[in-house]
């Protein structure tokens, strides 16, 4: 669903530190569980070493009043993601796998950076930071599991 | 016209698709009922404190505890690496089984709020919501106009079988079919942020970190405050966070708690959007209810039908209409024939004539009088007009003289044909009317007002070649008279009375044949009928049916009139001739206004002769014991005291409430029918001060006595019959 948009993810969701402008691609690829329930909300973005916001990556289902249920990226993000066309898409369904690339500065591979995971289904629990995975070239590669909507997440750097 | 258009349409339309809401909706609403019906019951004033506590000792890694609108407790756990959701029982913490959203269920919700289309699938439901808002307007107006005023919205429905299940499932269901909309609307406007019901940003908190030690979830103030009856959503704060907090959401807002020292650290009220929103929601969806959840089931249950019904009315409406062949628009129609038809035979004369002019080669535009217009092309204008009762216009075309009245004369010359009973005063009045007011305005006329008498096809002849010579060219016309389709009905039973001298009158009892119930349904054979409607008899060699009041409802199971052979009466002398077991042809016409409304009030019922024959109907009918008084005239009790023994009869068995008679050819009989209601002036008076209505059946000049008589009844009370008519509760059926 979202494959058609990453043309347009590239120029957008570029996180640069001023002072380091080279970037790389990072795809990342979150396989969901065959929960029962509606199609899930997904926030993906990244925070510092303190657990500050740094960006956003991607975010899935595409109506502002259900964002406050992604309650850690809403609270940290306040707000400033919102209404990012070129990084929204649909909500995902149950057992279907989103795949989205972003570019990410160099400067925060390494650095103690996380990339953090806000899931919600409508009727059910909301999930703030199902997924928080450390951004490392180590890591890159390897699949976590998350605690309630998430089979599977992975990224890749390249 | 327009609201019977719109909710037509609509109803054709949308009303297919509501379908799918309907028997979605059924399910939606009944399901969490029974879940409501069995959920563990909270104890009464159980604090949150408390119910923390029991579910921390059950179930191990909680996260969430949520009261669901059924009422049941669900706790969401992640315990080591597993994720659960559990009913749990206020009462003790014990875990009831797990919790687990029906699939199904999720699946039948999607496709009622989006037909399973997403976004696009959601506007198309509020566009039917809207739909289903306009159709139960309309449907309102309809209903208002059908009853006659708002007062009279919850009186008895009459017409056929298929007219009364739409119009009372209807009536019944509209206020909920209305509420049932604007919801959803409102709902659908939330859902696309037109309206704003949450805080996008929940407020910063977090607990201080110098405290340690974590405060034990049943030792927060702010939730030993606060019951379990108000609690939406409960969230621990995650183990390995130190600066999470408690949140709890309630009806009334949300409150986030420092895990640590207990303290309230933000408290924010719920906007009044979103306590609309809660009304809304349990308003649309009566989750949690039972009472309402099966009020919004039958709504549910009804929208097919409401659909069913209303279409075949449609198909049946549309059948009956006649059908206008060759007929030219208005701006291009040379000639315009305008009809006034109370009961359709005008317009099957209107049909001939049209016919007839279109062989010769003209333009022809036919429509009711109450669109009287002309146009350029416009050169003759002909316009048929019968008259109702008492000289007024059809019901279809009672603006028509307003209509004219507000217009410039044009060039065309326009006819007036006029179709009446000489028996009847008021003989042609309404085309007169229409005459006098075209002449007023100065409209040239091609031929005089002609005036044609019970239908008769020899007249309407000789006024068509009058006009074809006018027109300069033969108009031979082929005029079949129209009459609905006949039911045969079998004479079963009569009683004879020896009336009048030489006019001796009869009492009939007919049985119509055995009816499908699905022939009911589509309007085939005999009409759906109550007494005080007519029915009209076709004698042998005659085309003009004769109208007799009916003594019987439906109901009753049989058909009863009261005929008086009248001198050199073809029709009634054909009646008094039949035998049990003869069969006649007969077609049911509606009386509206004359019949009972279904009303609780007390009637003032006043007959003379056989008119008591529809009076004695309503009596028979009156299974509810409504006050119903009769003053009844005759002449003499030995003659002509038609249903004496059934009347008494009714009055031991309460339908009749008093009967007061008055014999004119009786020594001491107590002269006329008005005589009798003189006597008995303060309590007729009384009665109809308290809001009685009134029915009167008999002949013309009884029926001007009684007027007379009542009028004087009433001044004492500024009341007049002139009044009472207008406000619905004075009716007559005169002959």
């Amino acid at each position: 669903m979202s494959r058609a948009l990453i043309a347009a993810l590239l120029a957008a969701t570029t996180l640069t530190v001023p002072a380091l402008a080279h970037s790389r691609p990072l795809t990342i690829s979150t396989t969901l569980k065959n929960y029962s329930g509606n199609g899930a909300y997904l926030a993906v973005y990244v925070t510092d070493a303190k657990g500050a916001y740094a960006g956003t990556l991607w975010v899935s289902g595409g109506k502002p009043k259900f964002y406050k249920h992604l309650s850690d990226w809403n609270r940290l993000s306040a707000g400033n993601a919102r209404g990012l066309d070129a990084i929204t898409g649909a909500s995902v369904t149950a057992g279907r796998t989103l795949k989205v690339t972003a570019d990410v500065a160099d400067a925060l591979v390494d650095a103690g950076y996380e990339i953090r995971v806000d899931a919600a289904v409508e009727d059910l629990r909301d999930s703030p930071s199902e997924i928080r995975v450390p951004l490392t070239t180590t890591n890159a590669g390897k699949p976590h599991a998350g605690r309630q909507y998430i089979q599977s997440f992975t990224y890749q750097l390249q | 016209m327009t609201w019977r258009v719109l909710h037509r349409w609509l109803g054709l339309v949308a009303g297919a698709v509501a379908l799918v809401l309907g028997v979605t909706g059924v399910i939606l609403a009944l399901d969490p009922v029974v879940d409501t019906l069995k959920s563990a019951p909270v104890p009464a004033g159980l604090p949150v404190s408390t119910l923390v506590q029991r579910v921390s000792a059950t179930i191990p890694g909680a996260e969430e505890i949520r009261r669901l609108p059924t009422g049941d407790i669900v706790v969401y756990a992640f315990d080591g690496n597993r994720a659960s959701a559990s009913y749990v029982d206020p009462a003790d913490g014990r875990v009831l089984g797990e919790y687990q959203p029906s699939t199904p269920l999720r699946w039948i919700r999607n496709l009622h709020r989006s037909f399973l289309l997403d976004d696009a699938g959601r506007i198309a439901a509020a566009g039917i919501a809207l739909a289903m808002l306009l159709m139960s307007v309309s449907g309102l107006v309809l209903l208002t106009r059908r009853m006659g005023s708002w007062r009279r919205l919850a009186g008895r429905v009459r017409g056929s079988l298929l007219q009364r299940i739409h119009v009372t499932s209807g009536r019944f269901l509209v206020a909920v079919l209305l509420l049932s909309s604007i919801t959803a609307l409102y709902m659908s406007a939330a859902t696309f942020s037109l309206v704003t019901v949450e805080r996008d940003a929940e407020p910063d908190v977090m607990s201080k970190v110098d405290v340690h030690a974590d405060l034990p979830g049943h030792e927060l103030p702010l939730l030993q405050k606060l019951p379990v009856a108000e609690l939406r959503k409960l969230n621990f704060p995650y183990r390995d966070d130190p600066e999470d907090s408690w949140k709890v959401v309630t009806d009334r807002g949300a409150g986030w708690i420092d895990r640590h020292t207990g303290q309230t650290l933000a408290w924010e009220g719920a906007l009044a959007a979103k306590r609309l929103h809660d009304w809304v929601m349990l308003l649309h969806t009566g989750e949690g209810t039972v009472v309402w959840a099966l009020v919004l089931a039958t709504l549910g249950a009804s929208i097919p039908v409401f659909w069913v019904s209303g279409l075949m009315l449609w198909r049946q409406a549309h059948r009956q209409t006649p059908r206008i062949t060759d007929n030219s628009a208005l701006s291009q129609a040379d000639i315009l024939i305008f009809v006034a038809s109370e009961n359709g035979s005008t317009w099957g004369f209107a049909q001939a004539l049209h016919r007839a002019l279109v062989r010769n080669g003209h333009r022809v535009h036919r429509s009711g009088v109450e669109r009287f217009q002309t146009a350029t092309a416009t050169r003759q204008v002909l316009v048929l007009a019968a008259t109702y009762g008492d000289g007024q216009a059809p019901a279809h075309a009672a603006r028509a003289l307003e209509r004219i009245a507000r217009q410039p004369a044009g060039s065309a010359p326009v006819t007036v044909l006029g179709f009446g009973d000489r028996q009847f005063p008021a003989f042609c009045a309404f085309a007169e009317a229409l005459d006098q007011a075209l002449r007023m305005r100065g409209w040239p006329q091609l031929l005089p007002l002609e005036r044609i008498h019970q239908q008769s096809a020899q007249q309407f002849t000789r006024w068509s070649e009058a006009l074809g010579q006018a027109l300069g060219e033969s108009l031979p016309l082929e005029y079949v008279p129209q009459v609905p389709p006949t039911t045969p009905l079998t004479l079963i039973s009569r009683q004879d009375f020896a009336g009048e001298l030489g006019q001796p009158a009869t009492i009939l009892r007919f049985t119509w044949p055995p009816q499908h119930w699905l022939d009911r349904l589509r309007g085939r054979g005999l009409a759906h009928f109550e007494a005080g409607d007519l029915v009209g008899v076709l004698a042998p060699g005659s085309s003009v049916p004769r109208y007799y009041s009916l003594a019987s409802g439906y109901r009753d199971g049989f058909l009863e009139i009261c005929v008086r052979r009248m001198p050199d009466g073809l029709c009634s002398t054909y009646l008094h001739a039949l035998r049990a077991g003869d069969a006649i042809g007969a077609f049911i016409r509606p009386n509206p206004g004359f019949g009972l409304d279904g009303s609780r009030q007390p009637v003032v019922l006043i007959g003379a002769g056989t008119g008591v024959a529809p009076l004695a109907g309503f009596i028979r009918g009156n299974r509810r014991h409504q006050p119903m008084h009769l003053y009844f005239g005759a002449r003499d009790p030995a003659r002509d005291f038609y249903f004496g023994k059934e009347i008494q009869a009714w009055l031991g068995d309460r339908r009749l409430a008093s009967l007061r008679t008055a014999f004119s050819r009786t020594p001491d009989g107590g002269g006329y029918v008005q005589d009798a209601l003189r006597h008995d002036a303060t309590r007729v008076r009384e009665l109809i001060a308290r809001g009685a209505i009134v029915r009167v059946c008999g002949s013309r000049p009884m029926a001007q006595g009684v007027v007379e008589t009542l009028d004087d009844i009433l001044r004492t009370v500024s009341l007049s019959v002139q009044q009472l008519k207008a406000g619905g509760r004075y009716a007559e059926d005169v002959f």
